[in-house]
């Protein structure tokens, strides 16, 4: 299933006929929950449900009765629990959500299992019905691939999949930095004399990436072009033996895009832990026997030390919601013209992690239903603001009993786990919290 | 080129006289250069020179970027992407700020990439020190950067600027550090003179450092992609790599000299670029020495010819790549040599100095007496007295008595 559906209008279609509203009327057995409206110079306008990311309706209302489903990503309204108090239409901009007379309570649209009656209906094209993949796909698919095919990277991994979705969206005039670790591992940057890659690649040392972009970049910037520099680095060289000159180039606010893949470890040389590997792990340098049980000690959770840097942006992705990475990315893009931009993006390992191939994506899923990983962004001047809400978790161990890392964690392991998640989001809402006061 | 500020002391339109000491002149010469990236980082002794450079950026006299890094690691790091961008790039470092650059320092040469690094030499930790010494420099001898050693502040200057040129060769294509002894050099006050901005801008002519590689989507490539290893053509691609470097480093003693005649005769300064013999044609004896110490060695052997002995002195201003035909040249004018290190070799029990020298004499048709003297260690004054102990000794190997232990000049001092 799609992780992200919605109804797409295109005004210059519309001739206001009125046959979307009159097939939803006949679809729900009320009022339509899509409005055509008079718009200026003879246009019309649709008022319906954007299934919006960051829903207002949702944060408005009092008694829980509106949630945005993490899997469908559709808005979803409770009979039960609500309390017909309306807040949420005046937290709607879009009159997605309004109330209905006839049935005595408010109505939104729900995309009808996947299929709305509106869109056939309309006789003009005027309406589509766009899942996130056709709708990555219509954004992206006439832009030129900028790695090779054939990439090596193993089964199942999403460095791949992110590292061309990035690129794509990047293009040409660019250049790309990627140290030593997976992305490097699977091609990219070339073997005697062949490269994987179609725009300028270096595999910089572990340690430099960051000083050594800024470099690149300050002589671009001298000559006036205009070129993006970007770091496709895995967690190591940004938390631990990278973080030097991830944090001065933070600090000097070179204008840099910093992509840090994290799949918790130095997975492409055998899965040694990394300073970013989450606690109990089993990894080759923190195996499992009669004493250890993995990792003893929580990872390093980079963004929020990113954040503490003043970075111009800042923000934590997941590839099981590639909609919400792509305007993060297309926003750290335009941040890294005047400062540096820094993106997290989580990479479950299947080789190192010990889970199969075809549930990457699942895994991606849960770590973010669970709050394992949370999905925020920050700049100086809007502070951090989550952009999937984190307040109806999964139990972590929904997560971690899908991965064979963690397969000896002891129920005291795991409560560990989830208090360590509790609090991290706990601390994350604090700054949330702040930042909406400021 | 940056934009030019006529006639000021840093750019004069005519050379002039000034007055600075060794880390100045360093800094003086990188303005005249005209590096489009500077990135600094300050140690001790070398604080002063990235002091002054960092005035001259904010004076608009140097018009380069400047990249204030957190360490020397990110210095040398942002140097090489900026390099591989098209810039002029110089930095300078010392001591424990070498070491912790060692990591990007090493795989400089093999990127091709022609920069100037000036090295404030410092005695290495430990125990712990912050004085002069070369044992920094020394012990980066094998990594593949040409290594120059001044021998007083006027020299500093003329050397930073001629380093570009000789870093930039077609033939060379290699980094390059300037090395100028801390507290001696970086710290001793002397009449410089200045060139004309204009000569130096003849002189070194535009930058060209990324022709062969380059991160620029204009051109786009895989630079450095992974090579050698069992793959096609993977041993072959990676000899031709590494032959080609070695190849460079011995060119750069032939372009070197070049560049030290053209220098001679534009600025009407002679010096030697490899090896300069000092009294040497009709010696018994030689000191060889290496840097700052030159001064009182020179004086040393005007002491000795003034009493009569006929000593001679043989001072090293290229040490990487070593100039073994012209050391053999100079040594076989002479019945012994003295070998003054201002740093130690671990392995040899001697000094660094004195194990290539000993490598060049089995290209000699003689095999002359040395004698190791280590001196100078962590800002130990070489004084007359210690050279006049030098020349004794080289007198007693010359006749047969040749220590078997380096003499430590500073050992009761």
């Amino acid at each position: 299933m799609a992780a992200q559906d919605t109804i797409r209008f295109i005004p210059e279609r519309c001739d206001g006929c009125g046959d979307c509203m009159k097939a939803c009327s006949k679809a729900k057995g009320g009022a339509s929950r899509v409005s055509i409206v008079a718009g200026r110079d003879k246009s019309w306008e649709m008022a319906l449900c954007r299934q919006c990311g960051d829903p207002k309706c949702v944060a408005n209302c009092p008694a829980g009765a509106l949630d945005k489903h993490g899997g469908t990503g559709i808005v979803g309204w409770s009979a039960e629990l609500c309390v017909d108090c309306h807040l949420c239409t005046l937290g709607c901009a879009y009159g997605g959500i309004a109330f209905d007379p006839a049935a005595g309570h408010v109505g939104k649209c729900d995309l009808c299992d996947g299929a709305p009656a509106c869109v056939p209906a309309c006789g003009k094209g005027a309406l589509e019905h766009l899942s996130a993949a056709a709708r990555l796909h219509q954004a992206h698919a006439a832009r030129e691939d900028m790695f090779v095919p054939g990439l090596s990277a193993c089964q199942g991994c999403n460095s791949e999949l992110l590292i061309r979705h990035t690129m794509r969206r990047i293009g040409r005039d660019s250049i790309v930095a990627a140290p030593p670790g997976c992305i490097p591992g699977m091609g990219t940057v070339g073997y005697n004399g062949q490269t994987g890659t179609k725009v300028p690649i270096f595999h910089p040392l572990l340690t430099n990436t960051a000083a050594m972009l800024g470099g690149i970049k300050r002589q671009y910037e001298r000559k006036g072009r205009d070129v993006t520099v970007v770091a496709l680095a895995g967690d190591g060289g940004a938390v631990d033996v990278g973080f030097q000159s991830l944090s001065g180039a933070a600090e000097r606010g070179e204008r840099v895009l910093f992509i840090c893949v994290d799949n918790e470890g130095y997975m492409n040389t055998g899965m040694q832990a990394s300073g970013s590997t989450t606690f109990g792990s089993w990894t080759s340098t923190t195996p499992v026997g009669e004493v250890g049980r993995g990792k003893s000690t929580d990872g390093k959770y980079l963004p929020q030390l990113m954040m503490g840097h003043g970075c111009a942006y800042v923000a934590t992705a997941s590839t099981a919601f590639l909609d919400d990475y792509h305007a993060k990315l297309d926003k750290a893009l335009e941040a890294s013209r005047a400062g540096f931009a820094y993106l997290h993006v989580h990479a479950p390992c299947p080789t190192g992690w010990r889970f199969p191939a075809a549930m990457t994506t699942e895994v991606c899923r849960r770590q973010v239903e669970s709050n394992f990983v949370t999905l925020w962004e920050f700049t100086p001047a809007g502070g951090l603001r989550f952009t999937r809400g984190v307040e109806h978790p999964r139990p972590v161990t929904d997560y971690v009993r899908m991965i064979g890392k963690y397969k000896h964690l002891s129920p005291a392991d795991l409560e560990r786990i989830q208090a360590s998640v509790d609090r991290r989001v706990e601390t994350l809402q604090g700054f949330q919290r702040r930042s909406a006061a400021e | 080129m940056n934009q030019l500020t006529p006639n000021s002391s840093l750019m004069p339109n005519s050379s002039q006289m000034i007055v600075c000491d060794g880390n100045e002149a360093a800094a003086r010469a990188v303005v005249l250069a005209r590096p489009d990236v500077v990135s600094v980082f300050p140690i001790t002794p070398q604080s002063s020179l990235v002091e002054s450079l960092s005035q001259f950026v904010a004076d608009g006299v140097l018009g380069a970027e400047l990249i204030n890094a957190e360490g020397e690691h990110s210095v040398l790091s942002a140097l090489q992407g900026a390099c591989l961008a098209g810039a002029r790039t110089y930095t300078a470092t010392s001591g424990p700020g070498l070491a912790f650059m060692f990591e990007p320092y090493v795989r400089t040469p093999g990127l091709r990439l022609p920069m100037v690094v000036s090295l404030v030499t410092r005695d290495m930790l430990s125990p712990q020190c912050v004085w002069g010494g070369q044992q920094d420099a020394m012990s980066v001898r094998e990594c593949g950067w040409i290594q120059i050693y001044c021998e007083d502040v006027q020299e500093v200057l003329d050397t930073v600027v001629m380093a570009f040129k000789l870093a930039e060769h077609k033939d060379v294509l290699l980094p390059v550090n300037v090395c100028h002894d801390g507290n001696y050099l970086s710290y001793g006050v002397s009449r410089v003179e200045m060139p004309a901005a204009g000569l130096v801008d003849e002189f070194l002519g535009e930058a060209a450092v990324n022709w062969h590689i380059a991160l620029d989507p204009a051109r786009p490539m895989a630079v450095d992609p992974l090579t050698g290893g069992t793959g096609p053509g993977g041993a072959a691609s990676f000899v031709g790599y590494r032959k080609s470097q070695v190849r460079a480093m011995a060119n750069a003693l032939r372009v070197f000299s070049d560049i030290h005649a053209e220098w001679g005769e534009r600025f009407g300064r002679h010096w030697a670029p490899l090896v300069e013999e000092y009294r040497l044609d009709d010696a018994d004896i030689a000191i060889v020495t290496i840097g700052s110490m030159t001064g009182a060695g020179k004086d040393a052997v005007d002491a000795a010819r003034d009493r009569g002995e006929k000593v001679g002195l043989i001072k090293v201003k290229m040490y990487r790549p070593f100039p073994r035909e012209a050391m053999v040249a100079a040594l076989s004018k002479v019945k012994a040599a003295a070998i003054v290190d201002r740093s130690v070799s671990f392995a040899w029990e001697c000094g660094p100095l004195h194990q290539d020298v000993m490598t060049a004499l089995f290209a000699s048709p003689a095999r002359i007496p040395l004698v190791g003297c280590i001196g100078g260690l962590a800002g130990a004054d070489i004084t007359g007295e210690h050279f006049a102990r030098v020349i004794a000794a080289t007198f007693q190997a010359a006749g047969g008595d040749i220590p078997s232990s380096p003499v430590w000049l500073n050992e009761h001092d």
